[in-house]
């Protein structure tokens, strides 16, 4: 009998579940990188102010949620950030303990604060103990054995699936001698002898820990953060599934995994790690709560933020042109996407007929497409959606193409299985390796020419009818706030990167586009709108398109701010004119975009050297992508024409006085507000985490299984932005600053929505997203301060009356 | 001036450039990196104008600094040149791509300084025409290799790989001098080419054969050969250049070794057969872990094992002008597929969009392996079969097994015709490309490099071992997904992609685990 016995508590399987449940949501997911977006890292975390979440973190990770100490005492030192902006931001902490005054505040931002270790796990303090490296043992294996079981096509002798995860791991791990190398004893033996069951096996280690509910939330979560980005694919998994109304156990069964890791490592030091493991378990059974630090760390980023949103304020209230009555000669709707303003900004100086709008980039379809002789189903729309039509490039004209086509990629791909087989590999090398020599020097003179998707028109399969067809074009156009005045030719103008070698290519391409570059969206949308029948049914919406009107869509390229035109799809030789001369102001604007781009990229002296990187397969910052994002805005196009976002805002068209019911508003709050803020918090993430929720370095990337990149030899998969996307090697370039929403409608509207969206209230409420309402000047006019309080503020944010001024 | 002079001096004044941009640091790393890509190209051009002298002149060594016939002397012939050439055009490929992967990195002066270093050593290694040269750079090498592998040093599996390297080389270090003590004591002389003037035709004897194995064993694990692989497997922690100049230029050094020596091995024909023992092996294995391994550089590492496998194993059958044209060929192939590896996930997505793969059932596999069968005897009889050594003919029939699996995936009962006729013609290029690359190394190579003498007994075990092997593994390629996906198979799935677990075993040895006693 020893006489270190744990407290046992035991819990059933299905009294556990909600706990295993709760920790497995607190996991942000990950999409593969064939098609990745951002993802807010802090996802799980919505429903907690930042304090709290720092708190969570520093518990479960040694992930900080704010940038060290040092990152706000330069610029409380430097003026950027003023008292004003600390005493807005201390008079908006609600928690205590809370500085008293200012002066404190100041004092605190120059002490700098020793960050304690996370809680230990079972592995930590067997680690202590044998001076083996159990944590990161546990990392090799298991990354070993996911990067395998997740693989979509890198070894040739895939791993088999099983019937779950857990029961997959079960197969490999019983004949896996390498735990038993290492020390582990008998562990394969212990994972033969297990249950059957994720749940069982769960139920079964929670037990023999000794681990009661009140500990799982914090502890279950600690070991999900161990498994690093493997956990979201996990996570990933889930979502998939729930958005096709179906579960997905693969988190929990890493869960029960790594949970039988510790159970094992504690059977075999227990004697020694006995008691620091009780007194673990009761550390993870308190409540989380802020320490002070914590709190001044929140404190310091809100004055930060306000800092940032007095700029912004003064940008909105700087003098802003009248919307011009004039009938405009070219309309283009962009993207909302950050890079797509320094590109607007530069097309509308050029002539005062030009007239941009900002939109989602997936321009309201979301389309399920199969590209051109492909059979994969890409998702091309927002990742929080379903498809809602199914499209393939080509008709049945195009077969024989089709067929031809698919012949080329799968002799290509035989060719590939004989490069990487076994035996076959040898022939491979001593009858083509010379082929090599010209190989290596294409690619290191970038000679290979690279293009953007031009596959043959996308079409919807099975067609649409004609009221679907009109109810779409309807829906997009008053979302759009584009319902009249139609210049005579329109352009709707997609988004995607141009990259070469580069495993994070789709981070670049457009987010609402599901990962894809936005070409196939926006030609859909130009069909519809070309069609003489939805046109009909447009006018009887009340939404008159001249027959002299022609959408033509179009995609930027954001690596060399170059605009592919499909005109190939509506031929017009009305408009011939019209498109040559809106392809010279493109080509103008891109110049001009270059330009300013190339003064913020690295070793970039001019707009040529822009384009080049594009084709550089040694280029790893071939653009800055969404780097710098603060600001969301969603008003008239004239609020903001003519000023500088420096690339830094989201702008959304939006005219709230057309909107009747607040529809559109609705949409606005409840879709592309959630996709930036995914945006947003993904760069403030990996700027103020990078080791934990940033996407490691690029130069030692190594891309397992096609879906992700570890570091190195292996272990755990590394979610996020690397390092290089916000880092230029001495500095950040992303300021991490939580985004600010400002949009022009009354308040009383917006109180409306975020009272009707839990979700979308809960990033408003704990200010993982700031919102402003603007006046009819647009300039600030109101501050959202939680709870559907709001607060006057003058142009620069600033508060103006006592608060509590409820809309 | 003389040409090897002259490129010696281009050598070394490539090193001092290393040493300057050391010095100026990353402030003026932009500058030095271009003068090192020029000095680089500069070494390259000098080294193919000692192939033009080379062409008309033969073969010479240039002694240098040479007292009591060690020292320093550089021999341009047909193994020495070919290499360097290589070396210097992989390495300036591997500067130039270093220029904008580490153009805003901390400490990218260092980083390309120690690059020049390095490729410096194997320059120096390559033209070696003295012993204590060779080993001097032999070491050289492998040392400043270890301050690139540990460039980010605060990576514990960066530490782990890089120690597990540091102590294989430094047996291999071992191996080299005492075989290079051996060899100066049995032939009086550290001129190589003295010696290897002496070796062929000479006698063996204890002190000969000792040397052999020192040669060999240096080679093996150079080469990363079974068991001691792991060390090659797990140095993927330093920037993706650094991959490139290792799996293309450093690998290199054993096989060279070897064909350096040729003259000498074949003074051993049983440490030749132990070589096509443990080269053939490790290509069969090598290939076989590589299938299962999901991480782009993982499997091009795994790659690389089983095809310096294949390469020994050349070495061992006296097929020395195949083993150099593998050496070459391979290196093109893999700088590339490391310095290209971020398209993998580009690669991978393109897999499914046509359908699914047609998998070919036994009738095509059969139909495949007669049909590659026939274009062998065809295209070897074009090519002078009956001039061929057996080993020749044999480790044509091992290769021809890989053509094989390519028109089986062609014959496959659900490709469509239009598939089929790409794949033949693929195969028939391959196997054509194959051929007559055989011929050209043959042709430029034999003569400097010693004939294939006729086999022995052993070596007729060894040969018809190897293709039966080969060939039952290539069967079982062809046929893979039909059995590699049952039961049964899964627990040989885990083995062998876990490496049969030698490495685990050899971490277990040096306490790779071990946590730095700092706490």
């Amino acid at each position: 009998m020893t006489q270190n016995t744990l407290t046992h508590s035991e819990l059933t399987v299905a009294e556990i579940a909600p706990f295993a449940d709760a920790a497995v949501r607190a996991i942000p997911p990950v999409w593969p990188l064939a098609s990745s977006v951002a993802v807010n890292p802090y996802l799980g975390q919505a429903g907690l102010d930042l304090a709290t979440t720092a708190a969570l973190l520093a518990r479960v990770s040694d992930a900080p949620a704010t940038m060290a100490r040092g990152w706000y005492r330069e610029r409380i030192g430097n003026g950027s950030i003023t008292d004003g902006d600390l005493a807005a931001a201390l008079a908006a902490c609600t928690l205590s303990p809370c500085p008293a005054s200012v002066a404190e505040l100041k004092l605190a931002a120059q002490r700098p604060v020793v960050r304690k270790d996370p809680l230990p796990t079972i592995a930590d303090l067997a680690a202590r103990v044998s001076g083996i490296d159990w944590p990161a043992i546990i990392a090799e294996r298991m990354g070993h054995w996911i990067a395998g079981w997740s693989d979509e096509g890198q070894a040739l002798w895939a791993a088999p699936q099983g019937k779950s995860a857990f029961r997959a791991w079960q197969d490999v791990a019983t004949h896996d001698l390498t735990p038993e190398i290492a020390g582990l004893k008998g562990f394969a033996r212990f994972v033969a002898d297990a249950p059957d069951s994720a749940g069982d096996a769960l139920a079964a280690s929670a037990a023999r820990l000794g681990l009661p509910g009140s500990a799982m939330p914090t502890y279950f979560h600690a070991l999900l953060m161990t498994l690093g980005g493997w956990a979201q694919v996990g996570r990933y998994r889930l979502w998939q599934a729930e958005l096709a109304g179906q579960q997905d156990s693969t988190l929990t069964d890493l869960l029960a995994i790594r949970l039988m890791w510790e159970d094992a490592l504690l059977a075999q030091y227990r004697g020694p790690i006995l008691e620091a493991w009780q007194d673990v378990v009761a550390t993870h059974s308190a409540p989380v709560a802020p320490d002070a630090d914590q709190i001044i760390d929140a404190i310091l980023q809100e004055a930060a933020e306000r800092a940032g949103q007095r700029a912004i304020g003064e940008t909105l209230a700087a003098g802003s042109k009248a919307a011009t009555a004039r009938q405009p000669a070219l309309q283009a709707a962009f993207c909302i996407d950050v890079r797509s303003e320094v590109f607007r900004r530069s097309l509308e100086a050029l002539d005062p007929e030009i007239q941009t709008l900002g939109f989602a980039g997936f321009f309201g379809l979301g389309a399920s497409h199969r590209r051109f002789a492909s059979d994969v189903r890409e998702h091309r729309l927002p990742v929080l959606l379903n498809p809602k039509l199914t499209t393939c490039s080509g008709g049945v004209e195009l077969e024989d193409v089709d067929r031809a086509a698919r012949y080329r990629s799968r002799a290509k791909r035989a060719w590939g299985r004989f490069k990487l087989a076994a035996v076959s590999s040898f022939a491979f090398v001593e009858a083509a390796g010379p082929v090599y020599l010209g190989k290596l020097i294409r690619d290191t003179f970038a000679l290979k020419k690279t293009s953007l998707p031009n596959d043959p028109m996308p079409r919807p399969d099975p067609a649409l009818s004609l009221a679907d067809k009109v109810d779409a074009a309807t829906a997009v156009l008053r979302a759009m706030s584009l319902t009249k005045d139609f210049a005579p030719l329109v352009l709707l103008v997609g988004h995607g990167a141009n990259v070469v070698n580069n495993p994070h290519a789709s981070g670049l391409h457009c987010g609402a586009c599901g990962g894809y570059s936005g070409e196939v969206n926006a030609r859909l949308l130009a069909s519809l709108l070309n069609d003489p029948a939805v046109r009909g049914g447009l006018a009887g919406n009340g939404i008159i398109v001249p027959a002299t009107t022609l959408f033509l869509a179009g995609l930027h390229d954001t690596t060399t701010d170059d605009v592919l035109i499909y005109d190939g799809d509506h031929p017009s030789p009305a408009h011939a004119i019209a498109i040559d001369q809106a392809r010279g102001w493109l080509a103008s604007a891109g110049l001009v975009a270059r330009g300013e781009r190339a003064l913020r990229l690295p070793r970039a002296a001019n707009a040529s050297d822009v384009a080049k990187r594009s084709r550089d397969w040694a280029e790893i910052r071939p653009e800055w992508a969404l780097a710098g994002c603060k600001a969301f805005i969603a008003a008239p196009r004239y609020r903001t024409s003519g000023k500088s976002l420096e690339g830094r805002a989201f702008l959304h068209d939006y005219q709230w006085q057309q909107d009747e019911g607040f529809g559109v508003l609705e949409l606005i709050m409840t879709a592309p507000v959630v996709v930036a803020s995914w945006i947003s918090l993904q760069y403030y993430g990996s700027s103020v985490a990078p080791h934990v929720f940033g996407g490691g370095n690029k130069l030692i990337h190594n891309v397992t299984g096609g879906i992700g990149v570890v570091e190195g030899n292996g272990g755990m998969l590394r979610a996020g932005l690397p390092l290089q996307s916000v880092h230029d090697g001495n500095d950040l370039v992303h300021e991490p600053l939580r985004l600010s929403v400002c949009i022009e409608a009354p308040v009383e509207a917006m109180t409306a929505i975020i009272e009707k969206h839990e979700g979308v209230r809960a990033l408003f409420d704990n200010r993982w997203l700031h919102l402003f309402a603007l006046n009819d000047q647009g300039e600030l006019a109101w501050r959202y301060i939680g709870n559907l309080q709001w607060e006057r503020v003058d142009g620069h944010g600033q508060a103006m009356i006592e608060r509590n001024l409820a809309a | 001036m003389d040409i090897a002079l002259a490129l010696t001096i281009g050598i070394t004044a490539f090193t001092g450039l290393g040493g300057i941009a050391l010095l100026a640091g990353d402030r003026h790393a932009r500058l030095t990196g271009r003068a090192l890509e020029a000095g680089l190209l500069a070494c390259l051009g000098l080294a193919i104008a000692a192939l033009a002298q080379l062409i008309s002149a033969g073969p010479a060594t240039t002694e240098l600094l040479v007292w009591q016939h060690l020292g320093l002397s550089v021999r341009l012939d047909a193994v020495s040149l070919p290499v360097t050439i290589l070396v210097a055009f992989v390495g300036w490929v591997v500067l130039r791509y270093s220029r904008t992967y580490l153009g805003d990195e901390p400490r990218r002066a260092l980083f390309k300084a120690w690059l020049s270093f390095t490729l410096a050593s194997v320059l120096l290694f390559a033209l070696s025409g003295n012993l204590l040269q060779l080993v001097l750079f032999w070491i050289a090498t492998s040392l400043c290799l270890h301050k690139l592998l540990l460039f980010y040093p605060d990576r514990a599996a960066a530490r782990r790989a890089a120690h597990k390297k540091y102590i294989t080389a430094r047996i291999a270090d071992g191996a080299l001098v005492g075989s290079a003590i051996l060899l100066f004591w049995a032939y009086g002389t550290g001129d190589i080419a003295t010696i290897l003037d002496a070796a062929r035709g000479g006698e063996s004897g204890a002190a000969i054969r000792f040397a052999v194995f020192g040669l060999a064993l240096a080679a093996v694990i150079k080469s990363a050969q079974f068991p001691l692989h792991g060390w090659l497997t797990e140095v993927m922690e330093a920037p993706t250049p650094v991959s490139a100049l290792l799996h293309a230029g450093v690998i290199n050094a054993g096989g060279f070794l070897l064909i350096r020596f040729a003259d000498v091995l074949l003074l051993s024909p049983a440490i030749m057969a132990g070589l096509v023992m443990i080269g053939g092996f490790t290509a069969v294995f090598g290939g076989l872990v590589m299938l299962t391994q999901p991480a782009v550089k993982t499997s091009l590492a795994w790659s690389t094992v089983a095809q310096m496998g294949f390469m020994i194993m050349q070495c061992g059958l006296a097929l020395f002008p195949l083993a150099m044209l593998h050496i070459i060929a391979h290196s093109l192939y893999k700088a590339h597929s490391f310095l290209a590896s971020g398209g993998a996930v580009d690669r991978i997505a393109a897999l499914r969009r046509p359908g699914p793969v047609a998998i070919p059932g036994a009738k095509a596999v059969t139909g495949a392996f007669l049909a590659a069968l026939a274009i062998y005897v065809a295209i070897g009889f074009a090519f002078r079969f009956q001039d061929s050594s057996p080993q020749s003919i044999a480790l044509g029939a091992i290769l021809i097994f890989g053509i094989a699996y390519l028109l089986a995936q062609g014959l496959a009962g659900a490709a469509p015709v239009p598939l089929m006729r790409r794949m033949v013609a693929y195969s028939l290029a391959a196997s054509l490309g194959y051929f007559a690359l055989h011929h050209l190394a043959d042709a430029l190579l034999l003569g400097p490099l010693p004939a294939t003498p006729a086999p022995g007994p052993l070596e007729w075990v060894l040969m018809i071992l190897a293709v039966v092997s080969f060939g039952l593994v290539a069967v079982a390629q062809s046929m893979f997904p039909l059995w590699a996906y049952h039961p049964a198979a899964a627990g040989l799935r885990v083995h062998l992609s876990n490496g049969l677990y030698a490495n685990a075993l050899f971490d277990r040895m040096l306490g790779g685990w071990t946590l730095k006693r700092s706490r």
